[in-house]
């Protein structure tokens, strides 16, 4: 493909998902997710080819922007005159809504043309690159919260899972260790934090401390699992983690009623002095209850910085720059992992076991180092989930937990950073952001303009409670898994190596096809 | 000293004894031989001196230390590498990669260097790939083939990619598992040839196992012959071919 196909290809698959958010979200969202797309477009449209000269990257970057605005237009027009009646709103006027269009429109323009000068500065390229999609991170809350498109809540889900999705990629995609239970890890990171900064065993320590502790705990975990696997591969291991990662909620559901027996509660209570928390973790006069069972444990102590003071619920922008962070601090800590000693030892045992033990290699050491720093970063997502939300449940981390992470992974591309992180923004996004709204303006839609014009009282009571996008949320994430199988099995940016294996089989029955 | 002793090493499976009771030397600066007919308990001998498998009896001894049992990694920690008879690169790993991963018994970059990368480390890092483009060079695969994937390689260039992956380790004494299978016979010369230059250059002893008699005869200092998982014969080759016992053992017993 040339570059100009390339770079309309990209203005147009983004294009659709503009439009799209456009005619679901309207107002200023076209102007945003221009923004947002128009960066991603440049990128793409740049992204394989040797782009020599900013010239030619702001040739590209602006073609593709400009394909991208044409759909945010459109699909401001359309939402602007024709959605908005038709879900019961008043309409925006042809004016307005061609002025809102083009804002987008240019904004896209204006992104694509930034972010493809960028891509043409040759040796400087990636740092330009990193030091624009850094300020876009930063940035975004703000312009959110000008836009009024109140998306910013949705991106600190998206972010969390995004810390979970990383580190499994390093289970998964580096070791080949699949691990079926990863939300066990989560749970654990959040309890930790649960237990050190909440009333429930009068601990309230600091947060910037409980989280490293929650991390550390959560590793631990990840060895204690990972010690009785090691000997098993494949299947196996899936069911041994499936396993662990149904139990590990069970146990915190049900740590409601502790008792010792009495005589050796109250020798150890006055051996230690008798604290208080350690007479009562004992079963002293009552039984103890660790993790509050079905209620879980509310509230949790939530960080605090000086001059912003404590994070508050409603407020966003505190919690969105610390996941930020926390994100982008662990995708360096892994990009560095993949890229050494350890990372190729990770690779060597996924491609052949047996080898990698003879050329020198640990099995035991290196499979619980992928372990345990696949744990870590679920412990640092766990404490911070625990605080942001100040309650943890243990129905917050069962089965479909570990499934939507491991297909974060798989649909990205497994092993590769920016690949698992997109993934996580795009099952994320559509599962979070995207679906309700969706359900929203659907039914706005049924209830002012269809079902007014259905005769059949059958009918329209059938239309009105089955066209709901929510309920259908597993079957259409089914359905996108199993499209990608077919049509993309390598994930959306696959790594190199892992595209390889996928597709070795297919170069060779095409290579005897063709030599018959 | 002897290199490596082996005394009555057995191994069995169930109710099948793969190697029975097999005494072996190897001096330093050898090269030696295993011969054998299939199924002959050479490659599960193989085995249990690089610590694949773990002996039913017997013992291994390095340079007067017991090893036997030892885990795989240590034994490439103390100096032993091997191939593999069916040849088990990392496929989806480059060249260079494949190499670095044999060396990893001698970096010493444990997890704290790795995410600090401190200078040592990097240094380290650069110097180990430094060796490994020379020992691509070495092995006579040329610094074009470094970034190429292991399973895009040729079938003799994988050969030629997995003996200088063991030489990375920088082994004392190099087991090569039927080097030459597969090769046709201007290959083989070119591997054999390679094999006397690996030692000389080097210093190294090298055990192999062998099916081609004009490989086995040209290289080796000293051979041993095993048939039904026994040690039938041992010395030099030209001994060993006279012998009766290895005649029978390949070309059957004479009309009486």
């Amino acid at each position: 493909m040339t570059q100009q196909g390339q770079a309309l290809k990209s203005g147009n698959i983004l294009g659709a998902i503009a439009a799209l958010t456009v005619l679901l979200f309207g107002g200023w969202s076209g102007a945003v997710i221009g923004w947002l797309l128009g960066t991603a477009a440049g990128l793409m449209a740049c992204q394989g080819k040797k782009v020599a000269t900013p010239k030619l990257g702001i040739r590209l970057g602006s073609k593709a922007g400009i394909a991208l605005g044409v759909w945010v237009l459109v699909a401001s027009l359309i939402q602007g005159v024709v959605l908005l009646p038709a879900t019961g709103q008043s309409s925006l006027g042809l004016i307005s809504a061609l002025i809102l269009g083009g804002i987008g429109w240019v904004v896209a323009i204006l992104a694509g043309w930034l972010t493809g000068a960028l891509q043409g500065l040759g040796p400087n390229r990636q740092r330009a690159t990193a030091a624009l999609l850094a300020l876009t991170l930063i940035a975004f809350p703000l312009v959110d919260r000008l836009a009024e498109t109140d998306w910013t809540a949705t991106v600190i889900q998206i972010l969390i899972f995004a810390l979970l999705a990383l580190g499994l990629n390093i289970v998964v995609g580096y070791a080949g260790l699949l691990d079926l239970g990863y939300a066990a890890f989560f749970a654990i990171g959040a309890y930790t934090t649960g237990f050190l900064s909440s009333p429930q065993i009068n601990l309230e320590w600091n947060f910037w401390l409980v989280i490293w502790i929650a991390a550390g705990v959560a590793a631990l975990a990840g060895v204690v699992l990972g010690a009785p696997t090691l000997r098993l591969r494949g299947d196996y291991l899936a069911i041994v983690t499936l396993g662990f990662g149904e139990i590990v909620p069970v146990v915190f559901r049900n740590l409601t009623d502790i008792r010792l027996y009495e005589p050796i509660s109250q020798i150890i209570a006055s051996l230690l002095g008798r604290p208080e928390w350690v007479i009562c973790l004992l079963g002293c006069d009552r039984p103890f209850n660790l993790t509050g069972g079905e209620a879980g444990i509310n509230p949790i102590g939530r960080p605090a910085l000086p001059f912003i003071g404590t994070f508050q619920a409603g407020q966003y922008l505190p919690w969105y720059y610390l996941i930020l962070c926390l994100v982008v601090f662990s995708a360096w800590i892994i990009s560095r992992l993949r890229d050494s000693r350890l990372g190729r030892a990770w690779t060597a045992i996924r491609e052949d076991e047996l080898a990698a033990s003879a050329m020198g290699i640990n099995l035991v050491q290196t499979k619980l180092l992928a372990f345990a720093m696949g744990a870590t970063f679920s412990g640092f997502a766990g404490a911070f989930y625990g605080a942001y939300i100040s309650a943890i449940f243990p129905s917050v981390f069962d089965f479909s937990v570990s499934v939507i992470i491991l297909c974060m992974v798989i649909l990205g591309g497994l092993g590769n950073i920016i690949g698992v992180l997109l993934g996580c923004v795009i099952i994320m996004a559509a599962d979070r952001l995207y679906l309700p709204q969706l359900a929203q303006v659907l039914k706005a839609l049924l209830n002012n303009t269809v079902l007014p014009n259905i005769s059949s009282p059958v009918l329209r009571d059938f239309l009105a409670t089955s066209v709901d996008p929510l309920q259908m949320r597993l079957f259409l994430f089914g359905l996108t898994l199993v499209v990608m199988m077919i049509v993309r099995p390598e994930g959306l940016v696959p790594d190199s190596q892992r595209q390889a294996e996928l597709y070795e089989s297919e170069d060779e029955s095409l290579a005897e096809a063709r030599s018959q | 000293m002897p290199l490596l002793e082996i005394h009555r090493l057995t191994k069995r499976f169930g109710g099948l004894v793969a190697v029975k009771q097999v005494d072996f030397t190897l001096e330093k600066g050898w090269i030696a031989s295993l011969i054998g007919p299939n199924g002959a308990g050479k490659t599960t001998f193989f085995n249990m001196i690089t610590g694949l498998y773990p002996p039913t009896s017997g013992r291994v001894v390095l340079e007067n230390r017991d090893i036997t049992g030892a885990p795989p990694h240590q034994l490439t920690a103390l100096g032993i590498a091997r191939t593999f008879q069916n040849i088990r690169l990392f496929g989806n790993m480059t060249a260079l990669e494949n190499i670095l991963v044999g060396r990893h018994s001698r970096l010493q970059t444990g997890l704290i260097g790795t995410l600090l990368r401190f200078p040592a480390v990097q240094q380290e890092e650069r110097q180990a790939k430094q060796q490994a483009l020379h020992l691509l060079e070495f092995v006579g695969l040329g610094s074009r083939t470094a970034q190429e994937l292991a399973k895009n390689l040729s079938y003799g260039d994988q050969r030629r990619l997995e003996i200088a992956r063991a030489l990375a380790s920088e082994p004392k004494l190099l087991l090569l598992d039927e080097p030459t299978a597969g090769m046709n016979p201007n290959e083989t010369a070119a591997l054999t040839r390679f094999i006397q230059r690996i030692r000389a250059e080097l210093q190294l002893t090298i055990l192999l196992i062998e099916h081609d008699m004009k490989v086995v005869m040209g290289i080796s200092d000293f051979v041993g012959v095993m048939e039904y998982g026994s040690k039938i014969a041992e010395g030099t080759p030209a001994a060993v071919q006279a012998d009766s016992r290895v005649i029978e053992a390949y070309l059957g017993k004479e009309a009486p």
